[in-house]
């Protein structure tokens, strides 16, 4: 990780009544990153951003934004270098986009020409003098995220940003977001329950399960927990299991196939003559390899729906 | 300062095309209107010209209509945080939150003022209409100033409910209850110590010749401005967003 953090969070927790939400969480953003904050519904995300933007309290804990501590004192300084975008958009259905975006910047002290920047970003400039409440749901989310780039601010906190979006929205949501580091020097946060999202959006990843941080590095790191076997099926499993074994090779049995770690061709190729020989039927030779998402599943328990 | 400025900016904004204009017209027209219709029907019995008329027009609207459109105002305001996610902007913004609450506060009152303005004004186009020949009263002064002054308390008692209770009729209703429960108190004697008569007793509702303790008045009405401007900054300052 880079020796400089944007956010930090140390023993983090957030208690309602007897329920634990947050349990000692200790997040490590780094600057310039794009943190993917990942986690199934109700794995305490949305609770854990609160708390960075100061909509909720820690129990117990502490948070530092830019090296400054997250409290009363600090509220309005700290916010002013943040933009968020927390579960749906916020808006004013009867003022149109533009009025919205003008509220925000007034209150940001950011200069005007601001909105027709993020207007553009964010593709609704043609949108801009329609009332919101005529607005698609794509459009306000893209309101949404127009109206947390006001003031090109050093974080931006985005909790799902593709809900609600289509397929081509959300491409496009990803792709504006893979930028934003690059072209503003900005560090995203940007939560999902879907991995395939943050896979291609992150550099950096955190997972949090059931309240508590079970995996945070980059997202390479990531990809290299990934692992390769072979996968085995063959006419007779018990007998094959056998020829393995005094072949010094331990096979784990799933479902109908026998799955052997990975090894060289010549290994595999051995092993299939010897499976022939006893006059097994090879039905199938197929390499697998573990994939980010049952690794997400691993850590985050089975029952969790992604 | 400069930053309650563009608070105050922002809300402004927020109200453009907002319906509670349509209230802020209407209701006391309606109420100028049946006055005006009394005060004609009863010429024989109401000899005091201005006052008379006076004293048809603001019984309905001190005690009935004011308090319920205050509390309309004060609703309306809150309600464009209450829905659509709005607080999280609303409170995600780098300001303070007692300049946010200033901002609300500061229309409700502005509201307030603005619906003195235009009662007066019926009050004094009804009374030409209806041929009163006499100078405008002086003492209208009086009354608009300490309209206001318990139009500000009763702008903070319902921000205060308007804050916490998201239904927008709710907060309304108890307004017009408070106001209807202000008839009862001021007969009582109770007046000066009950928020929604603090408005009726300074504009003179129904007894324009009517005298009152200026200082306990002025004394009970900031009381309740500070209490009740105090609990919703202390609330704002308190209340967490849940988790959605």
């Amino acid at each position: 990780m880079a020796a400089q953090n944007l956010i930090e969070t140390s023993d983090l927790t957030k208690q309602y009544g007897k329920n634990i939400c947050v349990s000692h969480l200790n997040m490590q953003v780094p600057e310039g990153a794009i943190y993917g904050f990942l986690g199934p519904n109700g794995a305490g995300k949305s609770t854990t951003l609160k708390m960075l933007l100061g909509l909720a309290r820690p129990t117990n804990g502490s948070i530092t934004l830019f090296g400054i501590p997250v409290n009363e004192k600090n509220r309005v300084r700290l916010l002013t270098d943040t933009g968020s975008l927390i579960e749906s958009p916020s808006y004013y259905g009867h003022l149109t986009g533009e009025e919205n975006l003008c509220i925000i910047q007034t209150l940001k002290n950011c200069p005007k020409e601001d909105i027709d920047k993020v207007l553009h970003i964010v593709r609704l400039e043609e949108a801009r003098h329609k009332q919101v409440n005529h607005y698609s749901l794509g459009m306000k989310q893209r309101l949404g995220l127009a109206a947390a780039l006001l003031g090109f601010p050093r974080l931006l906190i985005l909790d799902e940003p593709t809900n609600g979006l289509d397929p081509a929205g959300i491409q496009e949501m990803r792709e504006l977001i893979r930028t934003l580091p690059s072209d503003y020097g900005m560090t995203v946060v940007v939560s999902s329950h879907l991995l395939s999202e943050i896979d291609q959006m992150a550099d950096h990843a955190g997972i949090i399960s059931r309240g508590r941080l079970v995996y945070q590095n980059t997202l390479e790191a990531l990809h290299s927990h990934a692992r390769q076997q072979i996968a085995l099926r063959t006419s007779h499993l018990p007998v094959a299991l056998d020829i393995l074994r005094q072949n010094g090779i331990e096979a784990a049995v799933e479902e109908d196939y026998l799955l052997i770690p990975m090894t060289d061709d010549a290994c595999v190729a051995h092993l299939c003559r010897q499976l022939i020989s006893q006059n097994l039927s090879l039905y199938r030779v197929e390499k697998r390899e573990k994939s980010l998402e049952d690794i997400f599943l691993s850590l985050t328990g089975k029952e969790h729906s992604l | 300062m400069n930053t309650l400025i563009k608070v105050i900016r922002t809300e402004q904004m927020k109200l453009k095309r907002s319906p509670v204009w349509i209230a802020f017209l209407t209701l006391p027209a309606i109420s100028a209107f049946f006055g005006t219709f009394n005060y004609l029907n009863n010429l024989d019995l109401l000899k005091s010209e201005w006052f008379s008329l006076w004293s048809q027009h603001s019984l309905f609207l001190c005690y009935f209509f004011m308090p319920a459109l205050i509390g309309t105002y004060c609703s309306c305001l809150w309600r464009l945080e209450h829905t659509r996610h709005n607080w999280h902007s609303f409170l995600t913004a780098p300001v303070p939150r007692l300049t946010l609450y200033l901002g609300k506060l500061f229309h409700a009152v502005l509201m307030t003022v603005l619906s003195s303005v235009w009662i007066f004004t019926l009050f004094y186009v009804c009374g030409r209409l209806c041929g009163i020949q006499a100078p405008f009263p002086a003492a209208a002064s009086e009354w608009f100033v300490c309209g206001i002054a318990g139009g500000t308390a009763i702008c903070c008692v319902q921000l205060y409910i308007s804050l916490m209770i998201r239904s927008f009729a709710l907060p309304v209703g108890i307004a017009l209850a408070g106001g209807i429960g202000g008839l009862f108190m001021t007969s009582k004697g109770f007046g000066l110590y009950y928020p929604y008569s603090l408005y009726s007793m300074g504009m003179r509702a129904n007894n324009p010749q009517r005298e009152i303790d200026l200082v306990s008045f002025c004394v009970n009405s900031a009381a309740y401005i500070v209490v009740f401007a105090g609990l919703s900054v202390f609330y704002l300052h308190k209340h967490e967003m849940a988790a959605g």
